[in-house]
């Protein structure tokens, strides 16, 4: 759980309006310019080659390693592979003494933030600067970045103006074009007296020893043009095998990163080029390429990290991060940024600095779905986040309600007694508007809906399903908001499945599917959940598992057989569970999908895409089908239906703060769209959208799809 | 160890390339235009000329309209096809071909040949293993690029093909689309930054230099 510093960290960048204002901005437009310029390329196959080549290079490191060193040297570089950061840094320390080095420039290279290199050449009597213009502000004013692209989004034009101010010791007006001009003017000097220049690499091809730098400002050009010492540091995740392996990442880092085709710049290095000595003569230059691996090999020997060896530091997983769009990256505490930042921070510095920031995932998988390396960072973060859970337990209050949660009995028991003691917060509304005391916090931007008197359960058993020659029989997993709060979309559901022929059983041992455990890093309760349920729902003897919640749908699906796999009392059987769930939405499109129907009176519906259904399930159209067919209905897009609602289930509890944003964009959309309901998918979307909506006292109401077919069925 | 820097060299390496003929054949026409539309995209500057004497005229009218008071040149086929030095001090502009490490920083404009341009992205391909093609590419304030419009590739796949077939890559490859930029401040595009902020292509399509 977050500690209170952490805590004030994000409640001081929550209140920064420059720094949301900034991002908020870059948000909105990254979105669409990323479509754009996407345009005409098949992004997936792009991704195919970038995640190819990369984990081809990784999984044979040494090899490409070889081969690079071999190639680089044969056309007159020097090699240096360092272990550690400090292995780096004493080598380019030392090369810079030996030369009578005095003036340093660089050109971006996270790997020597990464390490710190700065400060020790600096110590050294050295003159270093950073030449990327973002970057050169953060020097001046000694700050680290806070996006691995746009490393200053974070400050306006009125706080550079004034760290120029300071630094040059004349008047800087906040006038973004000329702020630009003496940024090239004093920096411009820089590079011409400069003796080494030191950056980073994009890429490095084993094959015949290139290095590749892209930019837009034109300071890599420069730096590789000017001084007579040119020093690359190179993180060993960098290599690509061939030459013609470049196209990969040419045609996806410009375009995910900064929605550009290509960068004003790119530069390709093989070996020294002639330069200007200071005498007028003009030699070859010196170049060293430091090959570092800081951490990265203990990462990729790690079975679940594996993938990071395929990043290629796009950023463009913060780009699209709900939570890094709202506290910016100077709250991840360490060079690297947002969620990727976190994954690498673990590793390339250590593992503590990644205890905090790693609960700031959602688990929207949004990021997932934009990488160009294909890298599941939501499922790495859960990683560490399920490490730091087994290895220091869980915080007493999280861990008891777990604990109850999967007890079934108890559980349940506990939410009867609920249902009737809740009567007082109620006052007889299906929501409670305010919580009283500490849970206060729960009811401050959203009403919370009250536990039904009858759970779906009991109402279950008197629905007629009315088959007589049913053609097959479909259990019905319900999940702990459906059974509990939610009983109507059961309802619709066993309706809807009935009229498809389909007998509907409610296995009665079911209980919590084990998200809640699994989000919050639980792996025992997960699992105790997981074979409860595989018992309970005795797959076997039905056609399908039908749930109309998609986070337990996945973890049905998808993390029970993964939980469970190489335990031989429970493979088979979860993997059987696993091939018979399916979310309800997709059921009935395999059934045939709705028959247009209904009674044809006019209703304006928007849709808002669950994140487990869109990016676990891959399921979005199916729903729009069904509302489609019923007529009258008139289906409206929102502006980022597929954009988290905030709830990300116990999340809205552990960061109301962020939540609450989240929740607020959303409902603006929703809003926005003029529809008179809002159709839904997930009951824990349902409950975090329906109680923003009702603390805004918003005529839109809240409907899972199940409960507006119900509807269509009783119009029938 | 000295090099000698033979700039005619490291046009001709391309030149090869382009007759042993790369890929199938495309419509020049077509590919300038596409490449004309992705580069004017990025605030870059792009002109086709037919012969290399209309092309001196033509810079050196642009370059007075730019009040281009002085100017770096790296002699090239293009540049020595017709006279272009002598039509550029003739309009009253200093062109400078030597001494480009004390030229360079302080002129209003820097001439180069390059070597291919790539349709698909509106990018122009130097090999600049020649420490003067860099300078005058990418210190002073414009860059002019002058091009044989038979070296149009159409994708980036192709360029990255003709360059891993030459003997060896080349030392420096530049990849240029556009001027120099950032959005480093609020997200704002400004244009210029460390290199230059202006470029602009000019195309010539009379073939220079000896065809053997």
């Amino acid at each position: 759980m977050a500690n209170a510093e952490f805590k004030d960290k994000i409640g001081q960048a929550l209140g920064n309006s420059t720094l949301r204002g900034a991002l908020g901005r870059f948000g909105e437009f990254y979105l669409t310019a990323r479509a754009k310029v996407y345009e005409g390329y098949d992004f997936e196959v792009l991704r195919d080659k970038v995640a190819e080549t990369k984990a081809y290079a990784a999984s044979h490191l040494d090899e490409m390693l070889d081969q690079f060193e071999q190639a680089a040297t044969a056309r007159g570089a020097k090699v240096f592979r360092a272990n550690t950061g400090d292995d780096a840094k004493r080598y380019i320390a030392e090369l810079a003494l030996q030369n009578g080095v005095k003036g340093i420039v660089k050109s971006k290279s996270m790997a020597s933030e990464e390490i710190h290199l700065n400060e020790d050449l600096i110590a050294q009597g050295i003159n270093v600067q950073e030449t990327d213009l973002g970057e050169w502000i953060l020097q001046l004013c000694g700050q680290t970045p806070s996006h691995m692209v746009m490393p200053a989004l974070h400050m306006t034009k009125e706080q550079v103006a004034d760290v120029f101010t300071d630094h040059l010791g004349r008047i800087n007006d906040p006038d973004i074009a000329r702020l630009v001009k003496t940024a090239r003017n004093e920096l411009r000097a820089k590079f011409l007296e400069a003796d080494m220049g030191i950056s980073g690499a994009n890429a490095a091809v084993a094959e015949t020893g290139t290095l590749m730098l892209i930019t837009n400002e034109g300071n890599a050009r420069l730096t590789s043009t000017l001084p007579r010492i040119h020093v690359f540091l190179v993180g060993i995740e960098k290599l690509v095998p061939r030459f013609e392996d470049l196209e990969y990442i040419l045609q996806t880092l410009p375009r995910s990163a900064t929605a550009q085709a290509i960068t004003s710049y790119v530069t390709m290095v093989t070996g020294p080029t002639p330069v200007y000595l200071p005498d007028g003569t003009i030699q070859d230059k010196e170049m060293h390429i430091v090959l570092m691996d800081n951490g990265r090999r203990a990462m990729y020997a790690d079975e679940k990290f594996k993938k990071t060896f395929q990043c290629i530091r796009c950023a463009s997983c913060l780009n699209v991060c709900p939570a890094y769009q709202l506290v910016g990256g100077h709250v991840y505490g360490h060079i690297y940024t947002g969620g990727i930042g976190t994954i690498l921070t673990a590793f390339l510095n250590a593992e503590k600095f990644a205890e905090n920031p790693q609960n700031l995932c959602l688990q929207c998988g949004k990021c997932a779905e934009v990488c160009p390396g294909k890298l599941d960072i939501p499922d790495m973060l859960l990683e560490l986040r399920t490490r730091f859970a087994t290895r220091k337990g869980l915080p007493m209050v999280q861990k008891f309600a777990l604990d109850i949660v999967s007890n079934r009995s108890v559980f349940h028991a506990l939410l009867r007694v609920a249902a009737k003691a809740q009567k007082p917060l109620t006052k007889g509304a299906p929501v409670i508007r305010h919580l009283p005391l500490f849970l206060s916090g729960l009811t401050e931007n959203r009403s919370l809906p009250a536990i039904a008197e009858v759970a779906f359960r009991e109402t279950f058993k008197k629905l007629p399903q009315g088959l007589e020659k049913p053609k097959g029989t479909i259990a019905l997993y319900a999940g702990c908001l459906l059974d509990f709060v939610y009983p109507k979309i059961g309802e619709g559901v066993v309706k809807t499945l009935n009229d498809k022929g389909y007998r509907v059983v409610f296995p009665e041992g079911q209980s919590c599917c084990g998200a809640p455990a699994t989000y919050m890093g639980d792996v025992k309760n997960a699992k105790k959940s997981a074979m409860l349920n595989i018992e309970a729902l005795n797959a076997e003897t039905v056609d399908y598992v039908v749930s109309a919640c998609p986070t337990c749908t996945h973890a049905l699906k998808d993390s029970y057989k993964a939980m469970l796999s190489g335990d031989a009392d429970w493979e088979v059987r979860a993997e059987v569970l696993s091939s018979k769930a399916i979310d309800f939405s997709k059921l009935l499109q395999e059934l045939g999908g709705l028959e247009l129907g209904g009674d044809g009176q006019g209703l304006n519906v928007t849709y808002h895409d669950s994140c487990h259904l869109k990016r676990k399930m891959g399921v979005y159209k199916e729903p729009r089908a069904h509302l489609n067919a019923i007529k009258g209905l008139n289906l409206i897009e929102m502006k980022e239906s597929d954009r988290c609602c905030g709830f990300a289930g116990s999340y809205s509890i552990k960061f109301p703060e962020i939540s609450a944003p989240i929740l607020e964009r959303k409902l603006q959309h929703i809003e926005d769209s003029q529809a008179d309901v809002v159709a839904v998918d997930c009951p824990g979307c349902l409950m975090q959208i329906a109680g923003g909506l009702d603390q805004k006292n918003s005529k839109v109401k809240v409907m899972h799809t199940a409960e507006i077919l119900l509807n269509y069925h009783s119009s029938k | 160890m000295c090099v000698t820097v033979d700039i005619e060299d490291s046009m001709n390496v391309g030149r090869s390339v382009k007759r042993r003929g790369v890929g199938k054949v495309f419509d020049p026409d077509e590919l300038y235009l596409q490449f004309k539309e992705r580069l004017n995209a990025v605030a870059g500057e792009c002109y086709r000329i037919r012969t290399a004497q209309e092309a001196e005229r033509f810079l050196a009218r642009l370059l007075r309209d730019k009040e281009v008071k002085d100017l770096v040149l790296v002699e090239s086929p293009l540049t020595k096809a017709g006279n272009m030095i002598a039509e550029l001090e003739s309009a009253g502009i200093r062109v400078h071909s030597e001494s480009l490490r004390e030229k360079a920083p302080v002129v209003g404009a820097g001439v180069t040949e390059l070597n291919w341009a790539i349709a698909e992205l509106g990018t122009m391909v130097q090999i600049g293993t020649d420490v003067n093609q860099r300078l005058a590419s990418s210190l002073p304030p414009i860059h002019v690029a002058l091009i044989q419009t038979s070296r149009l590739l159409p994708t980036l796949t192709e360029t990255l093909k003709t360059l891993h077939s030459l003997p060896q890559i080349p030392g420096f490859v530049g990849l240029i689309t556009g001027p120099s930029r950032t959005a480093d401040i609020e997200r704002v595009l400004t244009i210029g930054v460390h290199g230059p902020e202006q470029f602009v292509a000019i195309f010539v399509d009379e073939e220079a230099g000896e065809e053997d």
